[in-house]
């Protein structure tokens, strides 16, 4: 425990002074702040800004079957207080994460989940196959995406299809699952409730809300227009995030991780005093890429301040 | 070595209309031509990138164009104001060979990396000649060896090429322009490296947000203009509309 009013010079040593561990089921983590899936890479480029080693963990860049170029065209709109990305899931493929990434990962000992997507079932369940047999320890499954042979409808936005998916994964892998749910659904408490059935062990929540991005630009009577439809997340996606984690929290017993628009130690606060049992920073990690280790040592600081004993400690008060 | 900083502004000043020339200090022993620094903006989610103009005695320099809000917050810094900055930021020019000669092209405010590219030139003896393009008069930058102003500063580039005889083309400026510059290098049979601009969120290669496609041989693959460029290879790059 920390004494009052106390400073730390470095992530390290707040780390060592303040108990801020997070454990779960079958995952523990040093502390409870994580790097969100598609905003730290595979971690490598974020060497230049912080020692990953120090964060809770870090979720991959979603990883599919097969290599993906991902979209053409503009990929990103920065809107007032956020941004929107269509990025399309441009990533290296599994084959490349295992033989590539995976190494590195482990030679650098970082904690980390990997985030998985997929066009079909078939195609997330090959893949908690090979988490099975790598030995991953942790899965986040991105459910917003477009379920190819259901008409394309996202697999997170339908409760017996939620339901098929999880079970399919929950079969083939035995380590920590997380479902990480989409917001842009009129019944969050339903979806939830279906990937707690289906064997999931956390969710986290929110993933991007839709939005649109709309540029116009004249020349004289000309007028040049450029539409980015994609997913919005940043600072003013905090609210509905809050409230979508308050919701989850009052349906099912299941851990949740929180996120959406975390970018101070207020934010982390708050999110824990509705639910969330750990966070993950997203695109503050663009606006400042060592946010998530000021943030480990602001939160160590705080409870050694207040006279809490441990993180699990705040978050029990926060919870009263 | 860690990318993040921060420097108090030197100097701010007006060097043409719109145009803002901002030097401000730095730790950093080495930053080279075509590398960018990626600036903390009040308020705003996505930092703003910036060409190095020049580097000298612990100094970045940048130019911009005052456009939208983020280049309006930092026209009015003033000397002393911090400034937060993540660099040296992606990859640089390579530098002709032993008694190649340069022909750098520079297109309104992307002459920015051309001026820091000629110092280097320059100074590694280097036989150079910078040719850049403005709008009109009120917007042109000083330090090129010839400046073209209204029309295109590619009008009368073939007479230029055909009289300098450079063995390589750099050049930075608007899409259209670069396109060009290649298409001419292709022409002559000569190189070209062009620095390219998209909008960025992380800037530093993961969030895939700035990406263009190369070709290699018969291969199409995605780059990241942050971290993969901004420098290309004007031979490999895959034009889209």
């Amino acid at each position: 425990m920390g004494r009052l009013g106390e400073k730390f010079e470095n992530c390290a040593e707040a780390l060592k002074t303040v108990d801020l561990s997070v454990e779960f089921k079958k995952f523990r983590m040093k502390n409870p702040v994580m790097t969100a899936s598609g905003t730290c890479g595979y971690s490598d480029e974020f060497d230049a800004f912080l020692d990953v080693k120090n964060l809770g963990a870090i979720v991959t860049k979603g990883i599919t079957l097969e290599v993906r170029p991902g979209n053409e065209g503009r990929r990103i709109f920065e809107t007032e207080a956020g941004m929107i990305n269509r990025i399309g899931l441009e990533n290296v493929g599994i084959d490349a994460f295992v033989s590539e990434k995976l190494p590195k990962l482990k030679e650098k000992e970082i904690n980390f989940v990997l985030n998985i997507a997929g066009k079909t079932i078939e195609d997330y369940v090959k893949l908690a196959e090979i988490c099975e047999n790598k030995g991953i320890e942790a899965i986040e499954t991105n459910v917003s995406c477009p379920n190819v042979k259901s008409g394309c409808l996202e697999f997170g936005t339908d409760k017996n299809c939620l339901y098929d998916l999880i079970s399919g994964i929950r079969e083939k892998y035995k380590g920590f699952l997380i479902v990480k749910l989409t917001p842009n659904v009129t019944n969050i408490e339903e979806l939830a409730l279906a990937a707690q059935n289906a064997g999931a062990d956390c969710i986290s929540a929110i993933n991007t809300l839709k939005g649109l991005g709309v540029e116009l630009n004249f020349n004289g009577t000309n007028v040049f227009k450029s539409l980015v439809q994609g997913g919005l997340s940043g600072k003013c996606v905090k609210p509905v995030a809050l409230s979508m984690v308050k919701r989850i929290k009052e349906a099912v017993s299941l851990p949740i991780i929180g996120l959406g628009g975390i970018s101070k130690l207020q934010d982390l606060l708050e999110f824990v005093a509705v639910g969330a049992d750990a966070v993950q920073i997203g695109t503050e990690n663009f606006t400042t890429p060592d946010i998530a280790e000021k943030l480990i040592i602001e939160l160590a600081e705080f409870i050694a301040t207040q006279g809490f004993k441990s993180f699990n400690h705040l978050k029990e008060e926060l919870r009263r | 070595m860690k990318k993040n900083h921060k420097g108090k502004i030197l100097n701010i000043e007006n060097i043409a209309q719109d145009t803002v020339k901002m030097q401000f200090s730095t730790n950093l022993e080495e930053i080279s031509p075509g590398q960018f620094v990626s600036i903390l903006v009040e308020n705003k989610t996505l930092r703003r990138p910036f060409s190095v103009a020049d580097f000298e005695d612990s100094a970045i320099t940048v130019l911009f164009k005052v456009k939208g809000d983020g280049t309006n917050y930092l026209k009015n810094l003033k000397i002393g104001d911090t400034v937060d900055y993540l660099a040296p930021l992606g990859n640089k020019f390579t530098l002709p060979s032993n008694g190649e000669k340069a022909l750098l092209i520079g297109a309104g405010i992307g002459i920015a990396p051309m001026l820091y590219l000629k110092k280097e030139l320059n100074k590694k003896g280097v036989e150079n000649f910078l040719i850049s393009g403005f709008k009109d008069e009120r917007e042109a930058v000083e330090g090129s060896d010839r400046t073209v102003i209204g029309g295109s500063v590619l009008d009368d580039i073939q007479n230029l090429i055909d009289e300098f005889k450079p063995q390589i083309l750099y050049s930075c400026g608007p899409k259209i322009v670069l396109q060009l510059v290649c298409d001419i290098a292709k022409k002559n049979g000569i190189r070209a490296e062009i620095a390219m601009e998209k909008v960025m969120a992380c800037g530093i290669g993961v969030c895939r947000g700035c990406v263009i496609k190369l070709k290699k041989g018969e291969e199409v693959k995605n780059a990241s203009v942050c971290a993969d460029g901004p420098v290309f290879n004007g031979g490999e790059v895959v034009w889209e509309d």
